[in-house]
């Protein structure tokens, strides 16, 4: 899948209160990757990067202290207690 | 106010310039666009050659700026124009912009960015991650102060007359924060559920989103938010305010005294409204039919203003305002609305069958309503009123409803969605024809309505086009009853003795503060404007309440900021210019449930469904940026903001100006076979600055694409720079230099990444850029010489570069990254070309400010008193940066110890003249 931009930032940034909710929800069970997420949620994984980013800047979502051997961090529910 | 000089930008030169300045006992103002002094400097992660921490330089220096005796440092303000004096000095006008945010209460705690409800692009993580319109630049600010973004009030929010802030809920919704939304419309108005039913909506016409495909559903949002209210929770929330002795009596109990009674209450007013019907609602209970407006919805507004403690006494009309006064009440309003509709003025209209609407709509409303099954019924009227009646007489049954209308459909008063929902709802229309005659039978029967057909002249008062008969047209429509709903007027013969009753029935009063002559009397809504709408009624509620606190408070009558004193409405082509592109949406559905034959009086529209409701929420564009939710005024713990700050324009007297507003990084957009824009994975140098900075964005160096640690990263040199494709031909002299830093830091942060620079030649021309160069190599950086042809992306996001592999033997090679950096280059600021209104202050081949002698005179300008620092002068380093400032700063010395002794010498040749 191709990850070339179809969106205009804005457009995706402007979203992001709408999408924690979904992306919480695709939390529920545990930490996550951001291709992990996109895939839970269906949306394209650059704009779940903003999205991600957004929540971790307010204390949404916490990373875990390391990546995973493919290079890609874990998220998780800043209020799952989850280790940052 | 006076000052030595003007410093125009708070980047490091103009830092450095101020603060030498100042040191030398110059008073300096330096102004500075955005919130912080810093400029670019302190958004890097460290400095090179040396690796020192950008912060840890700059912070020092921003904070000795903004505290130094002698600077004055007006941050988010602009120099909007600078002319000569007669005196040789300089006038400069500076917009100081509304933070919305009062300085000197403000901690930085940013409590508020959090709560608030609108998401942007951070401008200052170079738009890796959203911000909020509520931000503290970064967290180094100086001063340290958040800033509220707002462009102008939005269109929905300024169009609407009862001053209900739509962006606010609609944001508020879109965040989950459907009580916060109800509670914002409560702010205007107790009529949440009505107001979500039966309001006309020019927030919707207004809409930007309409100008892309169609206007969010903004009233069916404050229906959602309503009915969920309504749904979960007894009453509206709000809390019954300590009595303040003082009491109102409102005379009529419509949308605007309900809304009058409902924010007297809240500031403690003892409020009594006097409703000569057995009901409290006017219009809202008797003449808007339940299929739009249920009973029940009315009824849970209404208790809202009732749960305040507000007395409705029903039955009770008021014929004598000066002895309601006389009984105990501090002040009256007026507000009976337009109770009685004109009438036909034909003959016949005695004739049984023949109706008013108002009095239709009303005895429906009281259940006495006639058994029109089988009937023929003509309306007269193209108003809202006419369409309410044709529907109601088809839910009674009526075979045939038709509405008689004098003008075209492109004249009818009527919303427009209600003539389409009447249409569906099988009523017929008769255009351009008026009636002459109610037809009867020998038992005084309506049998008929004679009319004339008509003909569209020129434009009337109102600014539609006058109905003239047209001769021996007249025809009859044969019809059993008639239902006349042409126009409605104010009852006030009763007022006419206290007030000053107009010839049409309307009360005179001050048209901006609602009073009358008589001090403690107010009127306000349509019985002062004729029939307008419950929304304008709302309005007008709210407008004689805050002039009815400010009288009985002994204010002067004015501060009506909700609908006198709006920021400026925002420019939809401003709006729709933030996005190059905008992605189709897919439309609210349609909620209406309308039949051919309706049956019954239950409502014709559903409520939105929490998907649709945040979809539709979801398509706001935020047009005035901040939504005016007031989310951050409540989370503020120290009361510091204030959405009602204005901007400040001031004029300054200066001795001499220095302009360092620095340069403009490249837009690597017109570089488009690179693809930055395009892939996520192409960034820019100072995007890769901010990731690795200590306050970046991402919790490391990752992919903007998917999140992924980079193993391969690749640095473009010269990305329009050395480029006359790009009309830049000048080195940056910087690119090759920050490069190398980072190439050193992103080994430091992720030891097992590959980094390869593409670079067509090295310039390390600086005090220890060579070595600096070298240790690069050392660490593991490699470095290829040749240009990059071209970028192009892998399904899986990683890059594949082309360029000529020129120490190789030129072959064209590809190679492939998870990451490309273009190390972008300077261009000039060209703001400054307009900084000067009656001189030219000249520029040189390239857009920079010009130095005339640069060689042996740095920091001159064409302008004298004028003095560039910096960059604005031509692409610098840091370190070049401040030598430059240096030498502005003493030219500026020189400059104003010259004038300074010209004017001592010009004052004692006056005094040895006055003397002889």
């Amino acid at each position: 899948m191709t990850s070339t931009i179809n969106r205009d930032v804005r457009e995706v940034i402007r979203e992001e209160p709408l999408m924690h909710r979904p992306i919480l929800e695709a939390l529920a069970n545990g930490p996550l990757t951001v291709p992990e997420i996109a895939e839970a949620i269906a949306r394209p994984s650059d704009e779940v990067m903003f999205w991600v980013m957004g929540m971790r800047r307010y204390a949404k979502l916490v990373e875990l202290r390391e990546p995973t051997d493919d290079g890609y961090f874990l998220y998780a529910d800043a209020t799952s207690g989850a280790r940052s | 106010m006076d000052y030595d000089a003007l410093v125009v930008g708070g980047g490091i030169g103009g830092m450095e310039s101020s603060l030498k300045l100042g040191d030398m006992g110059y008073k300096v103002l330096l102004v500075e666009k955005e919130p912080s002094v810093g400029g670019r400097m302190i958004l890097l992660s460290k400095v090179f050659p040396t690796l020192d921490c950008a912060s840890c330089i700059s912070g020092p220096k921003m904070s000795s700026t903004i505290n130094h005796p002698n600077i004055t440092t007006a941050s988010s303000s602009t120099v909007l124009g600078i002319r000569r004096g007669d005196d040789g000095r300089f006038l400069a006008t500076v917009k100081k912009r509304a933070t919305y945010v009062d300085p000197a209460a403000c901690t930085g705690c940013q409590e508020c960015e959090p709560v608030c409800t609108v998401a942007v692009p951070d401008q200052f993580n170079a738009d890796l991650v959203p911000r909020r319109a509520a931000f503290l630049a970064f967290p180094q600010a100086v001063p340290k102060k958040v800033v509220i973004e707002r462009a102008g009030t939005s269109p929905c929010t300024d169009t609407c007359p009862a001053g209900i802030k739509a962006h606010g809920y609609v944001a508020l919704i879109r965040n989950g924060k459907y009580e916060e939304a109800f509670q914002l419309v409560l702010e205007a108005t107790p009529l949440v559920g009505t107001l979500g039913r039966a309001c006309y909506a020019p927030c919707e016409n207004e809409c930007t989103r309409d100008d892309v495909e169609s206007s969010i559903p903004i009233r069916r949002l404050k229906r959602f938010v309503a009915d969920r209210h309504y749904a979960t929770t007894d009453g509206s929330g709000v809390s019954a305010p300590e009595p303040n002795g003082r009491r109102v009596a409102i005379v009529g109990s419509g949308p605007a005294g309900l809304t009058a009674a409902w924010q007297l209450a809240r500031l403690g007013y003892g409020v009594t409204l006097y409703e000569a019907s057995p009901e409290p609602g006017g219009f809202l209970r008797y003449a808007i039919p339940a299929y739009r407006l249920p009973q029940d919805v009315v009824e849970r507004d209404i208790a809202n203003v009732t749960a305040l403690g507000v007395t409705i006494q029903t039955n009770s009309p008021v014929t004598d305002l000066e002895a309601l006064h006389h009984s105990g009440f501090d002040a009256v309003l007026v507000a009976t609305g337009t109770p009685r509709s004109t009438t036909l003025d034909v003959p016949g209209e005695h004739l049984t069958g023949v109706r008013s609407g108002l009095d239709f709509l009303r005895d429906v409303r009281l259940g006495t309503a006639p058994d029109w099954r089988g009937r023929r019924v003509v309306v007269v009227g193209g108003g809202n009123v006419a369409m309410d009646a044709a529907r109601t007489a088809r839910r009674l049954g009526a075979s045939h409803t038709t509405i008689a209308y004098r003008r075209g459909p492109d004249e009818m008063p009527a919303m427009a969605s209600e003539v389409e929902d009447a249409r569906r709802e099988g009523v017929a229309f008769e255009f351009l024809v008026a009636p002459i005659e109610v037809v009867g039978d020998e038992s005084g029967r309506v049998t008929g309505l004679r009319c004339q057909r008509m003909a569209l002249g020129a434009p009337d008062a109102s600014g539609r086009r006058r109905p003239e008969p047209v001769e021996h047209s007249a025809f009859v429509i044969d019809c059993d009853a008639v239902i006349g709903a042409i126009g409605m007027v104010p009852d006030t013969g009763d007022f006419a003795s206290t007030l000053t009753v107009r010839t049409d029935r309307r009360i005179a009063v001050d048209p901006a503060t609602r009073q009358s002559e008589i001090g403690y009397l107010f009127a306000a809504g349509d019985v002062v404007n004729g029939a307008t709408d419950i929304t304008r009624a709302v309005g007008e509620g709210r407008r004689a309440a805050h002039m009815i606190d400010r009288y009985l408070t002994g204010r002067p009558l004015d501060g009506f900021v909700a609908l006198d004193d709006r920021l400026a409405v925002v420019d939809k082509a401003t709006v729709l210019s933030r996005q190059k592109h905008y992605t189709p949406r897919e439309a609210t559905p349609d909620t209406m449930s309308l039949a051919d034959a309706p049956i019954d009086f239950s409502e014709v529209e559903r409520v939105l469904t929490e998907i649709e409701a945040l979809a539709g929420a979801g398509g706001c564009l935020d047009c005035g940026v901040c939504s005016e939710c007031g989310q951050c005024v409540h989370a503020c713990p120290a009361d510091a903001i204030d959405l009602n700050a204005k901007d400040q324009v001031i004029e300054v007297d200066v001795g001499a100006v220095v302009v360092s507003t620095g340069y403009k990084l490249f837009a690597a957009d017109l570089k488009p076979e690179y693809g930055w824009g395009t892939y996520p994975n192409v960034i820019t140098g100072m995007q890769m600055d901010r990731l690795l900075a200590p306050t970046r964005p991402f919790n490391t160096v990752l992919r903007p694409s998917d999140g992924k640690v980079p193993e391969r990263i690749a640095y473009v040199s010269c990305t329009g720079s050395r480029d006359r494709t790009v009309d830049n031909p000048l080195c940056s002299k910087l690119c090759c230099m920050y490069s190398v830093k980072q190439n050193q830091l992103i080994m430091g942060t992720l030891p097992l990444a590959d980094v390869t620079m593409h670079y067509i030649d090295i310039r390390a021309a600086g005090k220890r850029y060579d070595e600096f160069y070298e240790q690069s190599r050392a660490m593991g950086a490699s470095y290829i010489k040749g240009r990059v042809s071209k970028i192009t992306e892998k399904d899986n996001g990683d890059l594949v570069l082309r360029y000529e592999d020129i120490e190789n033997g030129g072959a064209i090679v590809e190679a492939e990254y998870d990451l490309v950096v273009l190390a972008v280059g300077v261009q000039p600021n060209r703001e400054v070309e307009t900084l000067f209104t009656d001189e030219h202050l000249d520029l040189n081949e390239y857009y920079y400010v010009g130095e005339p002698d640069d060689d042996l005179d740095p920091g001159r300008t064409n302008i004298p008193g004028v003095f560039v620092a910096g960059a604005a002068a031509g692409a610098k380093d840091i370190v070049d940066s401040i030598t430059h400032a240096g030498a502005a700063v003493s030219q500026v010395a020189a400059y104003l110890e010259r004038r300074r002794e010209d004017d001592r010498i010009s004052r004692e040749l006056d005094t040895l003249e006055l003397s002889r």
